[in-house]
Order: C-alpha cells, then structure tokens, then sequence
C-alpha cells in the first residue's frame, strides 16, 4: 500500500488543508484528519513531472493535490505522454543534460555553418528571373527615393561606359539581364541588384584612375549578381532569424542579447563569405578579360585613402564588419595576380 | 490612541526557492529539444520552464500554478512567427509592403494585449484559484490606440500619463478568482519619473560630449593625427552604461508605481525595487551571458527572480485563504465567449 501527504486546494477558497493521500486497492482515499472521501485512481490526474516541482493532482471535482513524494505518485500515475517522459528522462541525468548541450552547440554549427548556405542556394537560384527583376526595380526605385540622385554625367560618357560594360559581360549567363546604371550618391560606391542591374555612383566614376580599375569593380558586382547574393544573403539571414526564434521565442531583457549578438555576427559572417566570394569570381573574370588583378588591388587602396577607412580594421572590426578588411582584399588581389 | 479595533496589518512576503542547477537541467533540454525538433518543442518547454518558476514563486507558502496548453503557445508562436517574418522579409525590397505590415500590427496592438493579458492569467492560479482577465479590445483599443494618438499630438509629453492609463487599464481589469482588482495610481508618480529619466540621458549626453571634446583636444597636443580608437569605442560605451542605468531606473520606478498601485480585496502589493540594484543586475547579467555563450542564462533568471520575489509583498487585513474562486457566469465567461480565437499566447 502506498501512501503519502499532500497539501489539497479545493479550488473555491485559496485554502490550503493538509491531507493524507492512501492507496486502496483501486481506489484512492484522501484523508484530511476528519473526513475521508474515497475516489477511483482513474478519476484522478496527475501532471506532467518537472524535476523540482512538486506534483498536481487534478481531482474530478476541481480540487487540486499538491505533493513532493514523487516516488509514491510515480507509482500510483506511472503513465505520461511520450514529450514529456522524455524530457523528464533527460533532465533527471546530468550526463544527459551536458550531451544535450554538445548536441545543441554541434547542432547550430551545422545549421548555420552548412544546411542553411547549402539551402538557400537552391532556392535562390529557383525564383524566377521575373521576381528578381521585379524586386531590384522596387530597391532601386526606394534608393532614387531616398539617398540616390539622378546621374550628373554626361550622356556621352555613360553611353561609353554601357557599351564597355556590354563587352565586359559579353557571354555572361544570363548577359541581357546586365544593366549599368549611374546615380550620384555623395561618395564613390557600386552595388548590384536582385536581377543583375549594377548602380555606380559618380563618385565611383570620377575616383578611380583607368578603366581597368571600374572594370575591376564592376567585376566584382558581376560576381554578386552571378552569386546570387543578394538573393541568398536574405534567405541565410532569414533562416537565422528563424533558428533564433525556434530556440529562444520567449526570450526578453537580457537573454534576448543572447540571441541578437550571435546572429549579428553571424550575419556579418555570412556577408564577408559572400564579399571574398565575389573578389575571387572578379579576379577569374579580369583575367580572362586581359586585365590584371593588380587593377583591383590598386582601386580598393585609393578607396581606401579616399574614404579615410582604417587601415587595419583590428580584431573588433574582423568580426563586426560586412566586408572581409581592405588589407585581406588587396593582398589575395596581388595574389591573383 | 491606536484603533484597537482594526484587524492586525500583516505582510506577507513573497519567496523563491528555485535553485539555478535545476532550472538549468530544464532549460538546457528545451533548448536542444527545441533544436532537434525545428522549433516546435520550444512550446513545451516554455511551459516546463513557467511551470518551475511559478511553483518556486511562494507566497504564504504555497507557490504558484502555470498551466498553459503547450499546444496554445504553439499556434501563438506560429502566428508571431508570421507577422514577425512577414515584416523581417518584406523589408529587405519592398518598404511598402513592411509599411502596411506595421500598420496591421499597430491595429492588432489591442487584440494582442487582450490576448496575451487573457491567456496569463486565466493559466496561472495560487492554490487552485485562478485568475483572470476581463478587458476587452474596445477598452484597450481605446487606451492603445486613443490614447497612444493623444501621445504623438502632444509631441511626446502626455506619455507618463498614457503610461499610467495603460497600467490601469492592465490592473484593473484583472481578477483573481471572484476578487476584481482595482487600481491605485496618480499620473504625477509618472511624470516625475519620466522626467528624471530625461534629464538624465541629457546630462549623460552633455558629460560625453565634453568627454569627446577634451578627448580631442589631448589627443591633437600630443601631435597625433589620428585620434586614437579609445575615444571612438569610450563614449559608445559610455552611452551604453548611461542607457543601462536609465533603463534600470524606469524598470524600478515604473515597476513600484505599478506594482504599489495594485489593490487586490483587502490586501495591497508593495514593491521597493531599487534602481542602483536592477542596474548592477542588468550589467553584471549582460557580462555573464557574453562571456559563457549564454550558458548563464539560467542563471541569470533564477537570480532576476529571487531578487523581484524578495522586493515584492502584500500587505493586508484580511488572510489569504479569504480568497474565493470565480464562480458561475464570471468562471465561464473567459472560456467560452470569446472562443479560440483567444486560446493562444502570442506574447510580443
């Protein structure tokens, strides 16, 4: 016979009445010293085990047993839901526990490090060239909303520049998508578009020294648009948001910069991959275009100087930044050379 | 001459007796599990974690009760999930699709609110009473939305007092068991509390300034060129600290105006959060999540409530076991009225 105290809440006043809880065959007798009510052992609920909390019988009339003898109530309500016997069963064993925190480390890793890049890669390429189109017009014309003002060159030197960059991507997949447009901005900078239209700011223009050197910039956008980047950079970021909420969906105050710092690293992570990934495709494309990786190597020092950027970015910058440092970029440039 | 017909003024403090090595073990096994299942174990152990946190909440010693679905936390989750991707996406290319995503979740604010007020309470119960939430979305779509609007016409400067009338409106129309509970609160408490809080971010800014300026100034008679990184990364880490300690003062100060406004019955809370306490909290917190890979998580939310716990007490006439069950019309009608559409915990 197994028997054990609890503390009973009858559930119409917050009262709290000792009681004294039997085994009787199938039946169960609770005993508050004066009266005994006896009920069948079916009738009554007991919760799910949480290591540390006390157990909550549910009795048919709305009271509620709460009780430490987990031994006694594991004997008499053995029978749970399959999630929760298995959470019990893990953290009931410290050994457990610490493989379940080797299991969660690997297990990010290999979320963020190879399925999400492996996927997103796919399903960038997998949107069709109309959506992409589509979605770079809509950046575009946000940016020309914004911080972008028309062009101040003239219309002859852009013609010259559109008909240089049509040879430069002469053979190019997907070459009639490839347009150049000019926007002044306030300082040199180039990018590229969902649907492979690549903006150059006069600025650009004016800092570098020779074609070679626009070339080798623009280069690098090819390799963007040909990467898919933009595309892809959306989907992995995404897909961290998404991991971060599925592990720590309630997580406020300080816990939430337990999840906001991680994925900000690694999303600039992401970025700098996607940047050196970009700089090697401009290095191959140059060389078969008869210029020198040496014309890119020279373009990002005179930016450099330009935009007074810190020569070396230090270990801070080197995790923090979206680009991989100038230096790192010039050096595998002369390297390609 | 004391009043010796007055029932004895008794406190009763409220305790936690949870201990970090076994909230550990639970919210370790969340997280993996929630890992190895994409996400969607998260819901169960979100309510394996409230469920050792409540229980080791004590108060008159019997702790406290979560009994939440997890499969309602599930479909908050997802519908969060949703609107929270939905604006997180859209934003990337199409600003104007991530405008009328805000302005849905700015109109859903009141029903969110209700919900979420709705769904804590009606889950969490102190020995076997449970309580409960009446508001409605009108009233809340007037105190949010009407009030919010009087907030933006004024230019920012009736925000203490729609602080307060939001505060009201959540305590107020909470109920624990048959007993509804009223509010006790003065806007003035506000304002003085969101002036200091101003003035003190002004007078961080005005000492980082002048911290800049001299910073320059040693920096160029030294004959450098360039100012050395020191005086770049200082000041943001001294608007952090000045942030943190802000923070830390309103959390204490709006906490207590709150908390102290709280009538329950007979028996009032009384909460004497310190603003230098919740400040070296918050920082020594941040620094241990950092340098543990958020190991110290755990940690970090058995001590938040062991502290909150040990500022928090009622004080009143009248005993606890006074307290009666909602019964009848008042019992049902949070379950059945407003239907499924409430059962779920989209908490934001």
């Amino acid at each position: 016979m197994i028997a054990f105290d609890g503390i009973l809440h009858d559930g119409r006043t917050a009262t709290a009445v000792p009681v004294r809880v039997e085994e009787r065959g199938d039946d169960i007798a609770v005993c508050d010293g004066t009266v005994t009510a006896r009920l069948p052992r079916a009738a009554i609920v007991a919760d799910a085990p949480i290591p540390g909390v006390p157990r909550i019988l549910r009795l048919p009339d709305g009271g509620r047993i709460e009780s430490t003898e987990h031994a006694a109530i594991a004997a008499l309500w053995p029978e749970h839901g399959v999630v929760a016997r298995a959470a019990y069963a893990v953290e009931t064993r410290w050994w457990a526990v610490f493989a379940g925190i080797a299991i969660t480390a690997a297990g990010i890793w290999l979320v963020v490090a190879v399925a999400l890049p492996l996927a997103a890669d796919p399903v960038a390429r997998s949107i069709s060239p109309e959506v992409e189109l589509y979605l770079g017009k809509q950046a575009l014309k946000s940016l020309d909303a914004t911080v972008m003002k028309p062009s101040q060159l003239s219309a002859e030197e852009q013609e010259e520049w559109e008909g240089k960059f049509d040879a430069f991507v002469e053979g190019e997949k997907g070459e009639e998508n490839f347009v150049i447009a000019f926007r002044h901005a306030g300082r040199p900078n180039a990018f590229a578009l969902p649907g492979g239209t690549i903006v150059v700011t006069d600025e650009m223009v004016d800092a570098v020294d020779n074609d070679d050197e626009l070339l080798a910039v623009l280069a690098h956008e090819i390799g963007h648009v040909r990467g898919r980047h933009a595309m892809r950079l959306v989907l992995q970021n995404s897909g961290i948001a998404v991991l971060m909420t599925a592990l720590a969906g309630d997580a406020v105050g300080v816990t939430f910069l337990a999840v906001a710092l991680p994925s900000m690293l690694v999303q600039s992570g992401y970025s700098r991959q996607f940047e050196a990934e970009a700089d090697d495709y401009a290095f191959a494309h140059l060389k078969r275009h008869g210029v020198s990786p040496q014309a890119f190597a020279n373009v990002m020092r005179r930016l450099e100087k330009e935009t007074g950027d810190a020569k070396d970015d230090g270990p801070v910058m080197r995790y923090l930044g979206t680009h991989p440092s100038s230096a790192e970029r010039i050096r595998r440039a002369e390297e390609a050379r | 001459m004391a009043d010796t017909n007055a029932a004895p003024l008794s406190i009763h403090p409220f305790i936690f007796t949870g201990r970090t090595a076994d909230y550990f073990r639970i919210w370790a096994v969340s997280l993996c599990l929630s890992l190895l299942t994409l996400g969607v174990y998260s819901a169960w152990g979100k309510v394996r974690k409230r469920r050792y946190l409540y229980a080791h909440t004590r108060l008159d010693g019997s702790g406290f009760d979560y009994r939440a679905s997890p499969v309602a936390i599930l479909k908050g989750r997802i519908i969060a999930l949703l609107l929270f991707g939905g604006i997180a996406l859209s934003g990337h290319f199409l600003w104007f699709a991530q405008v009328a995503f805000i302005l849905l979740l700015l109109l859903l604010a009141p029903w969110i609110v209700v919900a979420s007020s709705r769904f804590n309470a009606r889950n969490s119960a102190w020995r076997n009473v449970v309580f409960a939430f009446d508001g409605t979305i009108r009233e809340a779509a007037k105190v949010l939305l009407g009030f919010g609007a009087i907030v933006i016409v004024s230019l920012g400067l009736g925000y203490p007092w729609f602080r307060m009338r939001r505060a009201r409106f959540i305590v107020e129309r909470h109920r624990f068991g048959a007993t509804p509970f009223t509010a006790d609160m003065e806007t003035g408490g506000f304002i003085v509390a969101y002036l200091l809080a101003f003035l003190m971010m002004i007078g961080a800014g005005v000492l980082m300034s002048a911290g800049i300026g001299i910073g320059a100034v040693v920096t160029s008679g030294a004959g450098s060129s360039k100012p050395s990184p020191v005086f770049f990364f200082l000041p943001i880490a001294a608007l952090y600290a000045a942030y943190l300690v802000v923070f830390a003062y309103l959390q204490a100060r709006i906490g207590n105006l709150t908390m102290n406004g709280a009538i329950v019955g007979p028996l009032r809370c009384r909460s004497t959060l310190r603003a230098r306490d919740l400040a070296w909290l918050y920082l020594s917190n941040i620094v241990a999540v950092i340098a543990t890979a958020g190991l110290a998580v755990p940690w970090v939310t058995v001590r938040m409530a062991r502290y909150r716990a040990r500022k928090l007490c009622v004080v009143g006439t009248a005993p606890l076991t006074s307290f009666a069950a909602a019964t009848g019309a008042a019992a049902t009608a949070t379950g059945s009225e407003v239907g499924d559409l409430f059962n779920v915990d989209v908490s934001l």
